[in-house]
C-alpha cells in the first residue's frame, strides 16, 4: 500500500468550472502557472506512479479571502469521484464564528477524515485559544490533524508560527490525537525528530523537496544531515511519504524516497504503513 | 491563406514517441489549401517534433541515445523551487532533450497533399510525461 499523505486539490477539475475561481485558487495557494488537472488524468498519474491512495488537504482562510481556497463541500465532491483512492481532509478557518460546527459537519456529514491547518497563514501559534474547540472536535472523533510545519511556499506565511517545537503543547495535551508535522518541519528537522521520538502521537511527512532533485535531496537529508539509521531505528514508524503535489509530481517525489537504501520493512512503513496508522485505517 | 489547427493528446509515459503523420495529413486536407507548406509546431518546452522512420528499433535507439546524452541523474541547475511558478523544477532532462529534438517540422503541400519522403513520419515526442499536450498544425498557401 502506497499512500501520498500530502497533496493539494487546488488544480483538480470539477471544482474549477469558472476561470475566476481557478485564478483565485492559483493566486491564493501560490501555484501561478499550473493548469487544471482533470481527475481522470490524476488517476492515470497515480497508476503510473504506483500510488494507491492520496490524502487531499483543502485550506480555508475565508475570514481574509471571503471564501475558502477549497471548501469542505468541494473536498467531499472530489472524494466522491474516487472514494476508494481519495481521502479528503477538512479545512477550517478557526476565526469563523461557525468553525466548530463546520468541522463537526465536515466529519459527521461529509465524512472527511482529518483536519488541515496552516498556522503560518493564519498568523497564530498552536496554543492559540481559538484552536482549542477544533482540537477538541478532532480528539473526540479520533481524527488526525495535518499541521503545516516549517517553511511554507504559500504567500504571507511567516515560519515562526509553524516551528515544530511550538506544537509540543498540542502533542502533550491531546495524547490520543495524531498530529503530523508536515514537510518534516524543514528547516527545523532536528526539532521534528525530537517530537517524533518523544510523542507517540506525532508524525512527519516527506513533502519537503525545496532544493535539488528528490533523489539528491532525500539522500542528503536522511543520510548526511541525519544518519540513515536514525530513521531506520529511531522513528521508522513515524515518517510518511508525502509529495506536496502539485508543487512536485507524485512520481518524482516517490522515486526519491524509493531510492533511499532503507530496509524493506522501513520502506513499507514510510510508503504507506505509517499513514494507515496515522489515519486510523487499520482493519 | 493561412489555416491554423490545434490538436490535443495525453501522453502515457515519461518518454513517448507518438506518430501524428495522419493527423497532419488530415489537417492539410481540411484546410482546403492546394499549394504551400505545412508546419507542425509543439506548444511546449519539454516535447519535440521529430521526423524519422517509424520502426520500433529506431524509436528505441532514439530513446537510448537521448538518455545517454541527457542522463536522468545529473547536477542540473534547473532543480529548485521556481518562485514564478510556485512549483518545483524537476524536468531539466526534458528541456534539454526538447532542445535536441527541435520544436517543429515543415513539409511542402502540393495539389492539396503533404509531400514527404517514403519513410518519413512525423512524431510528437514526449520527454516529460505523463502530461496533457498540444501542438499546432499551420497550413500556409493558396
Amino acid at each position: 500500500m502506497v499512500i501520498d499523505i500530502h497533496a493539494h486539490p487546488v488544480l483538480l477539475d470539477g471544482i474549477n468550472k469558472d476561470p475566476d475561481t481557478f485564478e483565485f485558487r492559483r493566486k491564493s495557494f501560490g501555484v501561478f502557472k499550473s493548469g487544471i488537472n482533470p481527475i481522470d488524468f490524476e488517476l492515470v498519474l497515480l497508476d503510473d506512479a504506483g500510488i494507491d491512495k492520496v490524502v487531499w488537504l483543502p485550506e480555508d482562510y475565508s475570514k481574509d479571502m471571503g471564501k475558502a481556497i477549497v471548501s469542505n463541500d468541494e473536498m467531499a465532491s472530489i472524494v466522491a469521484k474516487c472514494p476508494e483512492r481519495f481521502i479528503g481532509f477538512a479545512g477550517i478557518d478557526p476565526r469563523r464564528e461557525d468553525a466548530k460546527k463546520e468541522l463537526e459537519r465536515a466529519f459527521d456529514e461529509l465524512k472527511l477524515q482529518g483536519l488541515k491547518l496552516n498556522l503560518s497563514r493564519l498568523h497564530i501559534y498552536p496554543d492559540d485559544p481559538m484552536l482549542k474547540p477544533l482540537y477538541d472536535v478532532c480528539a473526540a472523533r479520533k481524527k488526525p490533524i495535518m499541521f503545516h510545519a516549517g517553511y511554507s511556499w504559500e504567500p504571507n506565511t511567516p515560519a515562526k508560527f509553524s516551528e515544530p517545537i511550538n506544537f509540543e503543547c498540542v502533542a502533550e495535551e491531546y495524547p490520543e490525537m495524531n498530529i503530523c508535522l508536515a514537510h518534516m518541519g524543514w528547516p527545523w528537522w532536528n526539532e521534528t525528530i525530537m517530537m517524533l521520538m518523544k510523542y507517540p502521537n506525532v508524525y512527519a511527512d516527506t513533502s519537503m523537496v525545496y532544493m535539488d532533485s528528490p533523489r539528491n535531496y532525500y539522500s542528503h537529508l536522511f543520510s548526511v544531515n541525519m544518519n540513515l539509521n536514525w530513521l531506520q531505528n529511531c522513528f521508522a514508524d513515524k515518517v510518511m511519504f508525502g509529495s506536496n503535489n502539485p508543487r512536485f509530481r507524485h512520481v518524482r517525489s516517490l522515486d526519491g524516497i524509493k531510492n533511499l537504501p532503507l530496509r524493506d520493512d522501513v520502506m513499507e512503513a514510510v510508503l504507506g504503513g505509517n499513514a494507515v496508522r496515522f489515519l486510523g485505517l487499520e482493519v | 491563406m493561412v489555416k491554423l489547427f490545434e490538436r490535443k493528446l495525453t501522453t502515457k509515459k515519461e518518454f513517448e514517441m507518438i506518430k501524428i503523420t495522419d493527423e497532419v495529413k488530415a489537417a492539410v486536407a481540411e484546410s482546403g489549401i492546394k499549394n504551400g507548406v505545412v508546419a507542425v509546431i509543439t506548444k511546449h518546452t519539454t516535447t519535440g517534433i521529430m521526423i524519422n522512420e517509424a520502426l520500433p528499433c529506431v524509436e528505441k535507439d532514439i530513446e537510448i541515445t537521448m538518455d545517454r546524452l541527457v542522463p536522468k541523474d545529473y547536477p542540473y541547475v534547473h532543480t529548485h523551487m521556481l518562485p514564478t511558478y510556485g512549483t518545483c523544477s524537476g524536468n531539466a532532462p526534458g528541456h534539454l532533450k526538447s532542445m535536441l529534438a527541435g520544436n517543429h517540422c515543415m513539409f511542402p503541400v502540393i495539389d492539396g497533399k503533404m509531400v514527404t519522403g517514403g519513410e518519413q513520419n512525423i512524431y510528437f515526442v514526449e520527454f516529460d510525461g505523463l502530461q496533457i499536450r498540444r501542438y499546432m498544425i499551420m497550413v500556409m498557401g493558396e
